[in-house]
């Protein structure tokens, strides 16, 4: 698999960082977080995955994420699960503590791309924002790969 | 440094105890008592000592209501008092067990309360108890603390010397963990800096400097000194304030030997920081949870660095972190020349192990089990794979080259 990456890309408003750092990292159901991808793209092409953490409460939710760029996984799988492409793989990460205030309705977005060279069919795109817990993961996306 | 120098003793919880005393939370010196699961079926201790003529004591003796009275031809009243608590642990009232009691309990509640109003300013005592399962006042004091002190204030408070049980006991700690403030500061606890959190390698004496060592890029910016400050274990927290980067070189292109083209490199992913006067640190001490590889984050101990070294592939390793705690395992690979995700930097000649990792650990101690509590240090841990099972470290040797050299023990 040939990877494309233009590296994490952090979009979003002006964050809001707190004065002082909560202990623990909050309840999870306070987060949506999703992936998107073209539906259909010709084998070879670059497909742009963009992940979107946001902040669903009313209130400012501080998260305990990893690396000095927040780091994020996307994984392809084909439909019988096998795994054809993990953003990851076969990397070394920093393995530090990014601490980051999300304000109430506020996103955070990831974008890569992958240039889809697996063979014809249907996949599904799974994307990872690991914590210094429990990972966050977005419900699979579809993505057809056409000859 | 022993455990009780890194736990903070809980003369609070001690002074509990001794203000709780019919609540007790500490073994007997009598038989051996089931723990009261219905807590809120239990009479009220205070209304039975009123009610029930010579009523010393009342516990559960292997699933057995028992009580002590110092008239046991008193057992009706006793029987009455506590027939229906009898009941709802499936006893009849004629089945619960009277033993000879030698005080009452009101005695044995004002001499409770008298020892424990003084006691505390001993030291040595840990906690004081109105032992109801041995008619009994029960005080704990350190491991080779002196009883007869205890002894003589009893005496003096005109407590019976045969009312009396000093007891040694270990002392009462609140379970702190790799993510609490911890003093003396250890390795592996968290800090904090920026809007970052990472982990302590090791401390150590640089030309004269009280330091502690950590990632590089555990600092605000990787590679240069720009004074980066340190808080332990957040900046929220009240004296949390450990220390300020001094040491950190630059990343370099053109490294010899082996920095590869367009790439900029060093030979350690560590810096060093000067800690505030005043702030109590442990030199070669390394918190130690309860066991590797089990997930704890609880502090039970403390390793002791009592000497430096490499390790070779098929060496066990371990590192200490404030997000997976304690993990071992196999040295995989070593000198390796490793790329940064997302970066332009290659760390040359680094160590991987086959051992569990997670975002935080950064900074670590690693090191190798050399007896008991004694251990080699082999390192500082700074990156890791995406599944977290395996972590990549400086060897020690590159750290002291390239941060001069250090007093670790």
């Amino acid at each position: 698999m040939l990877f494309t990456g233009s590296g994490a890309a952090l979009c979003g408003a002006a964050l809001l960082f707190p004065g002082t750092m909560t202990a623990a990292p909050q309840p999870p159901d306070t987060l949506r977080v999703t992936v998107a991808v073209s539906d259909s793209v010709r084998r070879g092409e670059a497909v742009l995955v963009t992940l979107r953490l946001t902040n669903t409460s009313d209130q400012r939710v501080t998260l305990y994420l990893t690396g000095r760029t927040i780091t994020f996984d996307v994984v392809v799988a084909g439909s019988d699960g096998q795994v054809v492409w993990r953003r990851l793989d076969h990397v070394t990460t920093q393995q530090i503590v990014h601490v980051k205030a999300l304000a109430p309705g506020e996103t955070l977005e990831f974008r890569d791309r992958w240039r889809a060279a697996a063979p014809p069919g249907n996949y599904t795109v799974t994307g990872v924002i690991p914590t210094d817990r429990e990972a966050l993961r977005t419900a699979p996306a579809h993505l057809r790969i056409a000859p | 440094m022993s455990r009780q120098s890194i736990l903070v003793r809980s003369i609070a919880a001690a002074a509990l105890l001794a203000a709780a005393a019919c609540s007790d939370g500490t073994r007997s010196t009598g038989p051996e008592p089931t723990p009261v699961l219905r807590t809120a079926q239990a009479p009220d201790l205070g209304t039975l000592a009123r009610t029930v003529p010579g009523f010393g004591g009342l516990f559960i003796d292997n699933g057995v209501p028992t009580v002590y009275l110092t008239d046991v031809t008193k057992r009706g009243a006793a029987e009455r008092a506590l027939g229906a608590f009898a009941q709802s642990r499936g006893f009849a009232p004629g089945d619960i067990r009277v033993l000879q009691g030698r005080y009452a309990y009101g005695d044995l509640d004002r001499w409770t309360q008298a020892v424990s109003y003084e006691a505390f300013d001993q030291g040595d005592v840990v906690f004081v108890d109105l032992d109801e399962a041995a008619n009994r006042v029960l005080v704990g004091v350190d491991r080779g603390a002196s009883h007869a002190n205890v002894r003589s204030l009893a005496a003096r408070l005109g407590v019976p010397a045969e009312a009396l049980v000093v007891r040694e006991t270990d002392p009462i700690v609140y379970a702190t963990t790799l993510q609490d403030q911890v003093r003396p500061v250890v390795a592996g606890v968290q800090i904090h800096f920026g809007n970052f959190l990472c982990s302590i390698g090791f401390n150590a004496v640089s030309g004269g400097q009280n330091s502690f060592v950590t990632a590089s890029h555990c600092t605000n910016k990787q590679g240069g000194v720009e004074g980066t400050q340190y808080f332990q274990s957040l900046s929220s927290q009240a004296n949390s304030f450990i220390g300020t980067e001094v040491a950190d070189p630059a990343y370099k292109r053109n490294l010899a030997p082996g920095c590869p083209k367009g790439k900029l490199c060093r030979f350690s992913d560590a810096s060093r920081a000067a800690y505030a006067a005043g702030v109590p640190f442990t030199l070669g001490g390394i918190a130690q949870t309860s066991g590797p590889n089990n997930g704890s984050l609880t502090i039970t101990g403390t390793f002791s660095i009592t000497s430096e070294g490499n390790a070779v592939v098929g060496d066990v390793a371990n590192k200490v972190g404030r997000t997976t705690g304690w993990t071992q395992g196999v040295v995989t690979n070593t000198c390796v020349n490793t790329g940064v995700s997302g970066t332009r930097i290659v760390q040359l000649c680094q160590t991987f192990v086959s051992a569990g990792v997670g975002g935080g650990d950064s900074g670590s101690d690693v090191f190798g089990q050399t007896g008991g509590s004694s251990v080699r240090l082999l390192g500082i841990l700074w990156g890791g794979n995406q599944a977290g099972t395996q972590f990549v470290y400086s060897p020690i040797t590159n750290v002291e080259q390239e941060l001069g050299a250090l007093t670790t023990f």
